[in-house]
């Protein structure tokens, strides 16, 4: 479960996330959608710590995400994330890049790891392309390896930042389907995204959000047929209607 | 005509200078990587002191001439009781000048290598060091080699200074032979040529190192 309780953050003078409350269940998918700025990254990287908050409580399976105390590092074995660049690691092979986390952070076997790499290579669909290195493939087989890289730690969280915002619109499919699978099998999924097809289909609740605030939070159908919040309504016209 | 006379006459002078002017380089070689390397993770740190003492020693050694430096330590720190061969200050002299040059091509290596790199590392529990180690310095090497290849041919070049406080190297020989023979322009063609035996395998290695890393990935 993660829990927002009162959090705000502040970039300098620039107050870019107010007075957030949010509780996210386990299994559920919440889909964060909102114009540029809105603070949605943000929102999304404060769960794994990648972002700071500037005060209010964030807890991620009920420990405190920014207490100098807590291991962060333990703490993000548990939180998978995929980036909107992919961010693989360009030096390493696929299957290298899947494994580099077990071996070193669970301390799996070589062998151990490589197994469940291929496991995931295989859901994801892609193999054969075990020893390729990241600047063969494809921007969305890129993105399907990140997907399998962040899944080999077994997580209970998965953290989605506008995975394919990057891709060409020919891929954008085959990683959305990756994702729709994940989501099937009660991942708790936390994504922000402009694809609001997958939105309606796969989310289980809808944040909107403007300006650093959360603005609405509605079940998928009610939020995409009847919003009730102004900013949302120009949101969905403007993005919907062309 | 080149008179080759010299060459092999004073060649034993030449080449006991070209033995310290080699010794002298690789002391200096080896030790200004691992300060210029310690210097750039402390240039990089969010540790404040340490970032500050960092930035303070490559702002300070980098704009400072390399004579200055070599005179300190020869004949400024034996006011400290610290008295120092001219080849030992010499030495000091100039790995300390030549890390402040690493340092800044050691840091701005690591900070070119993309941001989500390092969050992607972090992300998945890796720690900072772990992540520093395995994703981001392996990257960095690769854009870092040429300039610490420049680096070293200008340190093998540089130790000519050595010459000046009686650091008993190639240049300061080759100004033992000329004041004995009263032979100039020679002697000083033979000595560019035993400084061209050093850097010119130097920069021919760094080349291959290069495109050997370019198509490693």
């Amino acid at each position: 479960m993660i829990a927002f309780e009162q959090v705000n953050k502040f970039y300098g003078d620039f107050h870019v996330l107010k007075d957030i409350n949010l509780t996210i269940q386990d299994g559920e998918v919440v889909v964060v959608i909102g114009p540029s700025g809105s603070g949605k990254s943000t929102l999304l990287r404060c769960i794994n710590g990648l972002e700071t908050t500037s005060d209010g409580v964030l807890k991620v399976k009920n420990i405190q995400v920014n207490e100098k105390k807590t291991d962060i590092n333990k703490l993000r074995r548990n939180i998978g994330m995929v980036f909107q660049h992919f961010n693989l690691y360009p030096h390493k092979t696929v299957l290298e890049n899947i494994t580099l986390a077990p071996i070193n952070v669970l301390k799996q076997s070589a062998e151990e790891a490589k197994k469940t790499a291929m496991y995931y290579l295989e859901k994801v669909g892609i193999p054969d392309k075990a020893s390729s290195f990241p600047s063969q493939l494809s921007g969305g087989q890129q993105q399907r390896v990140a997907i399998a890289r962040g899944l080999a730690m077994k997580p209970e969280i998965m953290l989605f930042d506008e995975p394919t915002s990057a891709l060409d619109p020919e891929m954008v499919g085959e990683v959305l389907d990756v994702m729709k699978a994940l989501a099937k099998e009660g991942m708790t999924m936390v994504v922000v995204t402009h694809e609001m097809g997958f939105a309606k289909e796969v989310g289980d609740r809808i944040v909107f959000m403007d300006q650093g605030r959360i603005l609405e939070e509605e079940m998928p159908v009610e939020f995409f047929e009847n919003p009730k919040e102004e900013r949302a309504k120009v949101f969905l016209s403007r993005i919907l209607n062309h | 005509m080149l008179d080759f006379s010299i060459l092999v006459n004073y060649f034993d002078m030449f080449l006991d200078g070209f033995k310290v002017t080699i010794i002298a380089s690789l002391i200096a070689l080896v030790a200004s990587f691992f300060i210029g390397a310690i210097i750039a993770v402390m240039r990089i740190t969010s540790i404040l002191p340490l970032r500050w003492f960092g930035t303070a020693y490559v702002e300070f050694f980098r704009n400072i001439p390399l004579v200055v430096i070599a005179f300190f330590f020869y004949v400024g720190t034996p006011a400290l009781g610290l008295e120092f061969s001219g080849l030992t200050a010499g030495t000091i002299a100039l790995a300390i000048y030549t890390s402040a040059f690493i340092a800044e091509a050691i840091r701005s290596g690591i900070l070119s290598v993309p941001k989500g790199q390092m969050e992607a590392g972090r992300s998945s529990g890796l720690s900072y060091i772990q992540t520093m180690r395995m994703i981001i310095l392996p990257q960095a090497i690769k854009i870092v080699i040429p300039p610490i290849g420049n680096q070293f041919i200008n340190l093998v070049k540089n130790s000519s200074i050595l010459a000046l406080i009686a650091g008993t190297d190639l240049m300061y020989q080759a100004d033992l032979i000329s004041a004995k023979t009263y032979v100039v322009f020679d002697v000083y063609i033979f000595v560019a040529l035993f400084y061209l035996v050093l850097t010119i395998p130097l920069s021919t290695g760094v080349g291959y190192l290069e495109k050997r890393l370019a198509k490693s990935y």
